[in-house]
């Protein structure tokens, strides 16, 4: 009604512009990237994932890494904050694939064309993330658990190590995000992006304990986050025999630095390639 | 794309496109024109030289001293066979997402309505892709080497040593293509990679076939690239040689024998789509 009246007044150039409902536009969209990944199956890879990475680290690297003694009460106690890592660098892997597609396909400046806030495609991407990363995090503390791995500190330890988990995936999706955006090329982004969490998981602590590796390698395998991340995600989840380290701000201090830096760097740079006009 | 120094008119004259001297040179051509494509495309080139060579170096420092430890014997007579066969592997997956993204080009098509034989095609395929595997091989070699690998048998030992993956490879390429001329998704990479990381986990080169648990280790000791590291270390480092390598060439002729009539007539239906 409003605007018939407004057209008959000012003509063909209105100013009257659509009302973008901000919050059913990002539900919409969401959707639109949960339900075709549940109904073609492919979100069996996000189950599938975590639980290959607990079989294909704990059975060929059981024997070998306890033969030599990790302080630690079983090997599944501690390779379970690596499982977790590298679902949430896969689900990464997978947020830097869809939003390469995006660029690449045009969808990307066409929803630019379209009456929504600019953040609102991204946005949509990311809880679809998030969406998979629950899944992940969900299948590899059930992959972990079967082979021995168990939550042995108190309940809000416990709580801490799943939203530890969580915040490290989004970190991870967020830089993937970026990346794809800006590469615009699905299979140049994955596979480049198979290779830092390659070296970077097999680099860290997450495998095997800091002084089992040579001398000129120990202090950046110390220090890279990866290694913090297992080692924080290790102190929250504790040791029944009572092995692990005590959850202390010096211990965590180094792993929200670097997800806070992190997550800021990434959202800058999806900021500027999203909230500018193509 | 590689072009003839002194193109002939008359050639497509004097053999036609179906015989044997066309067969041969539209093959040659066409080899070079994918391993011109491999040599400048630097995802491909870092995905199949330097990855396997850092895999390579990550596996020596992370769990060679443990396997040295727990086995008395160096890893690397294990992990050096197993690189270049995960190499040659993941070659593979890029070479089946370029196929597919040819057919949805429209290039195989065009190939396939200019007087060009109809085989050399594929034939060229499988030759660049063996050159590809051989070089690749010979890259990482010469890294494990730099790193304290050693060829203890003899020369002829270390010619079959290189051959075992170039066979392997090829084996896999050929199931690679029959799956990538059916469906060029996203996917085939994801499950690709994700088979071929379990055969590398669950393989006597990752960690010696004792360290398994007892209900596994029938499963790790006979899949195809354990028989295929065991082969190798046994070239290089000595030991029974005919036992793996009969079961080497098993799995490699069975892949190919089941793969190769849909790869070939997946081919022909995506050149002509």
């Amino acid at each position: 009604m409003t605007a018939t009246a407004t057209t008959a007044r000012t003509g063909w150039l209105t100013d009257v512009r659509a009302t973008p409902a901000t919050l059913a536009q990002w539900w919409v969209l969401t959707v639109r990237l949960i339900v075709p990944s549940v109904k073609t199956g492919e979100i069996i890879t996000a189950i599938a994932a975590p639980l290959t990475f607990t079989a294909s680290f704990y059975i060929p690297l059981n024997r070998v890494m306890s033969f030599a003694g990790l302080g630690f009460s079983s090997y599944a106690q501690f390779m379970a904050p690596i499982v977790i890592l590298q679902a949430c660098a896969f689900t990464g892997v997978s947020a830097a694939f869809r939003a390469a597609t995006d660029a690449v396909s045009g969808l990307d400046r066409r929803f630019d064309a379209m009456p929504m806030h600019p953040i609102v495609p991204a946005a949509a991407r990311m809880s679809s993330n998030v969406f998979r990363l629950l899944i992940g995090l969900v299948a590899g503390v059930i992959g972990t658990y079967v082979v021995g791995f168990r939550f042995a500190g108190s309940f809000a330890h416990t709580v801490g190590f799943l939203v530890l988990g969580l915040l490290i995936g989004i970190n991870f999706c967020l830089g993937a995000d970026a990346i794809g955006t800006y590469t615009r090329s699905p299979e140049a982004t994955t596979q480049m992006l198979v290779l830092p969490p390659l070296i970077l998981g097999m680099l860290s602590t997450g495998l095997a304990p800091a002084h089992q590796f040579p001398h000129w390698v120990q202090g950046f395998v110390r220090n890279q986050p990866v290694s913090q991340f297992a080692e924080a995600l290790r102190a929250l989840g504790g040791d029944p025999g009572g092995h692990a380290h005590p959850v202390t701000w010096s211990l965590m201090m180094p792993t929200v630095l670097w997800i806070v830096g992190t997550i800021a760097v990434s959202c800058y740079f999806i900021a500027r390639q999203n909230l500018k006009r193509s | 794309m590689a072009t003839l120094a002194h193109p002939e008119a008359t050639d497509t004259l004097l053999f036609g496109e179906g015989s044997a001297p066309a067969l041969l040179r539209h093959t040659w051509i066409q080899t070079q024109r994918l391993l011109t494509r491999w040599v400048r495309d630097p995802v491909t080139l870092l995905e199949t030289l330097v990855v396997p060579c850092l895999l390579l170096l990550m596996l020596d420092i992370v769990v060679g001293s443990q396997i040295e430890k727990f086995s008395g014997h160096s890893a690397l007579y294990g992990s050096t066979p197993m690189v270049t066969l995960v190499g040659a592997l993941s070659g593979t997956v890029a070479s089946g997402v370029m196929l597919g993204r040819e057919r949805e080009a429209g290039i195989l098509a065009r190939f396939w309505v200019l007087p060009v034989h109809r085989a050399s095609g594929l034939a060229a395929r499988i030759i660049a892709e063996g050159i590809r595997i051989f070089a690749g091989t010979v890259v990482i070699i010469c890294f494990g080497m730099a790193i304290g690998f050693r060829f203890r048998r003899g020369p002829w030992q270390a010619l079959a040593f290189l051959g075992i993956p170039v066979l392997f490879g090829l084996a896999f390429a050929t199931m690679v293509t029959a799956i990538a001329v059916f469906t060029a998704k996203a996917a085939l990479v994801e499950a690709v990679a994700l088979l071929s990381s379990l055969l590398m986990f669950f393989s006597t080169g990752f960690v010696p076939l004792a360290a398994y648990p007892k209900w596994i280790q029938p499963v790790v000791e006979h899949q195809p690239m354990s028989v295929a590291v065991d082969t190798m270390r046994a070239l290089a480092a000595g030991g029974p040689v005919a036992g793996p390598l009969i079961k080497t060439i098993v799995w490699s002729l069975g892949l190919i024998i089941v793969f190769a009539v849909p790869a070939a007539y997946g081919y022909r239906r995506a050149s002509r789509a």
